[in-house]
């Protein structure tokens, strides 16, 4: 190391800290970075369109994320399809910022097909309320999206025509993607099925390491129809 | 001994009630029955509502899919899929992984093409940490996507005709799925579940045994390919067991968000390749086959096209290893595996290779970025956030058979039952990745 450790580098030249880049250094910076995400005209239409509601811009890796009022963003989507052409819906999901205000992020990544164009939008949910308006009047791509995060996050979505659970059977009770969901899940929130043939519905995940020992097939009582 | 264990959970578990009476609730009905008429004697079953339960487990489903379907007749009225059978929590065990660990879990996504999803994986997590690719490195990944990809296309045609009652196709398709499984073995070491890939370039470079299989292939595929449109295209059977099956517009499919051939069989020119070039896909030469219908027949032409396309972007790669030599993985030890050498002859490459494997990558704090490849179902992307360690706070997994099969949902109703498994063949899940 050049430097001795009693100047130590400016924490912005450090890699391991994100410093918010202007979109042509952004790009440089980074082998990856794509043409389809350099929409600053669209972000400026935003701005200019939704003065209020448009809260913040980050780039990173020529990449826009608009964070928007949670309020706003039926008309911030309508907005988008039907003026700036941002009419396909790739994808939709939620964050947990644990530990932060405003604790849970809802983001929509939109595509301008012809255009050859990728915005991403966020929009952030507090923990009271937990709830944020769907857009699936816009694009019904968002159905499963936000049953999704419904189920992950525990955001219901307002106006959804069919707010059901996506992969969790509605019988749980937890929001497996937040952040204080442990890992290993919680034993005993589901019935599990039977441990033998003929054994009963159980909700313990790990019966053997509870002392439970299933008997091995020899060791099965006779039916009568064996006895034959 | 925990309380679990002595808790008696006959009295008060039921499995999943709750569940499907939501499920029922959603289709508006819950029972079947037939009336009888005025004299006693039954009614014909053909006219009456019913309730059909197909899947998780019926072999046409493509794996666990259920399907809930109110019949009138022989018509779908209305349908409900139920998906989460095989949900494994992918994005939270991502979330306790490092970057690199976290890379073989994305074999078992969708596990008919795992190249391709190691390769989406890797270069989501490069983005992130803006590190950069050898170029020999990029070819050979992007040689071995498209092979993922033949294999994948590969599987959907021989299911799809079993669907459709040709068992024979099967088996014939399988005999150069097994080719693409030999090469694998030959570059990976594995025939299935690869992790080949490594987040800064690939594991090992491709030998010569390898380039010579590949190369074998390329020889000999096409032809099949040929021989099977000759049996196909023709087909009066296949033909008018799929067209004018599940048609969907234009607009209705970007609505929907569908992804991949479901997209471009209905006229929409959109292909991340083509998109939003990754790898060297701006330096090959080949064309995104589109077909203006938008019914089942559609996404098979669509489908056989690319397979002869990526035959063609397969030989190129081949030519340009000829020429592109060099290291097939970055050389920067904070970023990358260091290479095995290094690893067993020097001190500093083994302490590279344990902090690599302890920490890994660590892109900076608040980074965020979405990463896509366009696998052989569609659009696959990663979107990673960063809080600053070796971990991702975030890993959001864009998964195109999820997307297809809530357009599958919509396809179902109104479609006939018999054409059931050729719609779900032709919307082609996999129920790994939409389950996550």
């Amino acid at each position: 190391m050049a430097d001795s450790p009693k100047t130590p580098k400016a924490p912005s030249t450090l890699p391991f800290d994100f410093v918010p880049q202007e979109p042509e250094t952004a790009v440089a910076n980074n082998p990856h970075a794509k043409a389809t995400t350099q929409v600053a005209d669209v972000v400026d239409a935003l701005k200019a369109h939704f003065d209020q509601s448009v809260r913040d811009l980050v780039v990173y890796a020529g990449e826009h994320t608009v964070l928007v009022d949670r309020e706003a963003i039926v008309e911030v989507c309508r907005f988008l399809s039907e003026e700036k052409g941002f009419s396909y819906l790739a994808d939709l999901g939620g964050i947990d910022r644990f530990t932060e205000e405003e604790r849970y992020e809802v983001f929509y990544n939109l595509v301008n097909i012809e255009g050859g164009k990728r915005i991403r939008i966020t929009i952030r949910v507090e923990e009271d309320t937990m709830t944020a308006p769907t857009v699936t009047g816009i694009f019904p791509a968002a159905n499963w999206n936000e049953r999704e995060c419904y189920d992950m996050f525990g955001i219901t979505f307002d106006g959804h025509p069919d707010m059901r659970r996506m992969y969790m059977p509605e019988d749980f009770e937890y929001h497996p993607l937040r952040k204080e969901f442990p890992l290993l899940g919680v034993p005993g929130s589901l019935p599990l099925p039977p441990q033998s043939p003929t054994g009963e519905l159980t909700g313990d995940p790990f019966p053997a390491a509870h002392g439970h020992k299933p008997p091995k097939s020899f060791q099965e009582v006779k039916s009568e129809e064996d006895n034959d | 001994m925990s309380s679990i264990s002595q808790t008696d959970w006959s009295e008060t578990l039921k499995f999943w009630p709750r569940h499907n009476e939501a499920l029922y609730k959603r289709l508006e009905t819950k029972h079947s029955w037939l009336e009888t008429s005025g004299d006693g004697a039954p009614a014909d079953p053909l006219e009456h509502e019913m309730v059909l339960n197909i899947g998780p487990q019926h072999p046409a489903t493509h794996g666990v899919l259920r399907c809930v379907v109110k019949l009138d007749g022989e018509t779908i009225e209305r349908s409900v899929l139920d998906i989460g059978y095989l949900h494994r929590g992918i994005e939270k065990i991502a979330e306790n992984k490092t970057y690199q660990e976290f890379m073989p879990y994305t074999d078992r996504m969708d596990y008919l093409q795992p190249y391709a999803n190691n390769v989406a994986w890797c270069l989501a997590v490069e983005k992130l940490a803006a590190i950069e690719v050898p170029e020999r490195a990029q070819w050979i990944r992007m040689m071995m996507s498209e092979l993922a990809r033949i294999s994948a296309h590969l599987i959907w045609m021989g299911v799809g005709l079993m669907d459709a009652g040709a068992v024979s196709v099967f088996l014939w398709t399988f005999q150069y799925r097994e080719d693409i499984y030999a090469i694998f073995d030959e570059v990976a070491g594995a025939r299935l579940t690869v992790s080949h890939s490594r987040i800064g370039g690939v594991a090992t470079d491709v030998n010569e045994t390898g380039i010579g299989l590949i190369k074998d292939f390329t020889d000999r595929f096409p032809e099949a390919v040929e021989s099977w449109e000759k049996l196909l295209n023709r087909n009066r059977i296949w033909i008018d067991r799929n067209v004018g099956i599940g048609q969907m517009s234009a607009d209705d499919v970007v609505r929907m968000g569908l992804t991949g051939p479901n997209l471009r069989g209905s006229g929409v020119a959109h292909d991340i390749r083509r998109f939003e070039p990754y790898l060297k896909y701006d330096e090959v030469d080949f064309i995104i086959p589109i077909r203006t219908e938008g019914d089942a027949l559609a996404r098979y032409f669509v489908r056989l096209e690319e397979m002869k396309e990526s035959v063609k972007i397969i030989r190129q790669c081949l030519e340009k290893l000829k020429t592109v030599k060099g290291p097939v993985r970055t050389d920067d030890a904070k970023r990358a595996y260091p290479n095995k050498d290094e690893v067993y002859y020097s001190m500093e490459g083994l302490i590279h290779d344990f902090m690599y494997t302890d920490t890994g990558v660590a892109p900076p704090k608040g980074a965020a970025t979405y990463h896509a490849i366009e696998a052989a179902k569609g659009e696959l992307g990663f979107y990673l956030q960063s809080d600053g360690t070796g971990y991702p706070w975030r890993a959001r997994m864009n998964s195109p058979s999820f997307t297809n099969l809530q357009g599958l949902e919509h396809l179902l109703e109104g479609a006939h039952m018999g054409d059931m498994v050729i719609l779900i063949g032709t919307v082609d899940p996999v129920l790994g990745e939409a389950d996550k």
